[in-house]
C-alpha cells in the first residue's frame, strides 16, 4: 500500500515537472549516427522542433514564401545534398528532429524562395 | 519423362519471379488527367506511356533506387517508387519486370525491362499529383548504380 502510494506521488511528481514516465533505459535514442549521415551540412546541433511549432506548420499552405516556413521553424538541425529532380529547380532540405518523438525528423523542402512541402523521416 | 519436364519448367518460373506484391495498388489522382493511362486498354490494346512519360530503351538492364524508399503497385504494368527522401516526388515506373516490391535502399534493384516509361510526379497543394519533367541528373542516377 505504502509502495503504490509512494509510485503514485512519484508519477504526480514527474507529471509536475513535465518528465516522462517511462526510465530513461526505455525510452528510444535516435540513430544520431545515420541521422548525420544523411546531413551534408550540420547547423545547429541541437535544434529540434516542438509540437507547436510543427502544428503552426501545418497551417502554411504548400507554395508559400519560404520565409514563411522559416519564421516558424527557425534554424535547421542541418541540411541535405541538393538535388536536381526536376528540370530548372534544385530541391534544398532541411532536417528538424521533432522533440517528442527523436526517432523522428521532419523534413522540409524548398524551391528557391518557394516552400514546396514537408515530410517525416524515421532513423 | 512428361511429368518431369512440367516440373522443370514450373522449377524454372518460379525461381524467376520475384515476390509479389503484398499490398494494395497506390492510387494517384493526377492534376493533368488524360483519360488514357498507361495500364489501361483501348481497342484490345494495352496503353504503355501516356502524357508526361519518358520512354527509355533499357534492352534488359536493370532500374535502381535513387534514395531510401519504397516500390508500391500501381497499375498492371506499373509501380510507384516513394522516399521519405523527398516526400513531395513520385516516379512512376512502367514496363519493369522482376519487381521488387517493398523498402529498398537507394542503389538496389527495382526492376529491369526491355523499355521503361517513366513519369516524375510532384504533389498540389490540393493533394494531387502534377507531371513534371524530370532532370536528366535523376533519370541517370536511376540507371547507373
Amino acid at each position: 500500500m505504502v509502495v503504490g502510494g509512494s509510485l503514485l506521488a512519484g508519477g504526480y511528481l514527474l507529471a509536475a515537472f513535465g518528465l516522462p514516465f517511462n526510465l530513461p533505459s526505455s525510452v528510444p535514442k535516435p540513430n544520431t549516427k545515420e541521422r548525420s549521415l544523411l546531413c551534408s551540412e550540420i547547423v545547429e546541433p541541437k535544434a529540434v522542433l516542438s509540437r507547436e511549432q510543427l502544428a503552426q506548420l501545418m497551417t502554411v499552405p504548400e507554395r508559400s514564401q519560404r520565409s514563411k516556413v522559416q519564421e516558424i521553424v527557425k534554424q535547421p538541425y542541418c541540411r541535405l545534398p541538393g538535388l536536381s529532380i526536376r528540370v530548372g529547380a534544385t530541391t534544398e532540405r532541411e532536417l528538424y528532429p521533432l522533440s517528442f518523438d527523436p526517432q523522428t525528423s521532419l523534413l522540409v523542402l524548398y524551391e528557391g524562395q518557394t516552400y514546396v512541402g514537408y515530410g517525416f523521416k524515421r532513423f | 519423362m512428361q511429368s518431369l519436364r512440367y516440373a522443370s519448367i514450373l522449377l524454372l518460373i518460379v525461381g524467376c519471379t520475384k515476390k509479389p506484391p503484398t499490398e494494395a495498388p497506390r492510387e494517384i489522382k493526377l492534376y493533368q488527367n488524360w483519360e488514357l493511362q498507361p495500364g489501361q486498354v483501348v481497342g484490345g490494346h494495352a496503353v504503355v506511356s501516356g502524357l508526361g512519360d519518358l520512354s527509355i530503351a533499357l534492352k534488359g538492364d536493370a532500374v535502381y533506387a535513387p534514395f531510401d524508399g519504397r516500390v508500391q503497385p500501381h497499375n498492371s504494368s506499373c509501380v510507384i517508387f516513394s522516399s521519405e527522401e523527398i516526400p513531395v516526388y513520385l516516379f512512376r515506373l512502367c514496363g519493369l519486370r522482376s519487381l521488387n516490391f517493398g523498402f529498398l535502399s537507394a542503389g538496389d534493384t527495382i526492376g529491369s525491362g526491355k523499355e521503361l516509361q517513366i513519369a516524375v510526379l510532384t504533389r498540389q497543394p490540393d493533394g494531387r499529383w502534377a507531371l513534371v519533367e524530370p532532370s536528366k541528373k535523376i533519370i541517370e542516377q536511376m540507371l547507373l548504380r
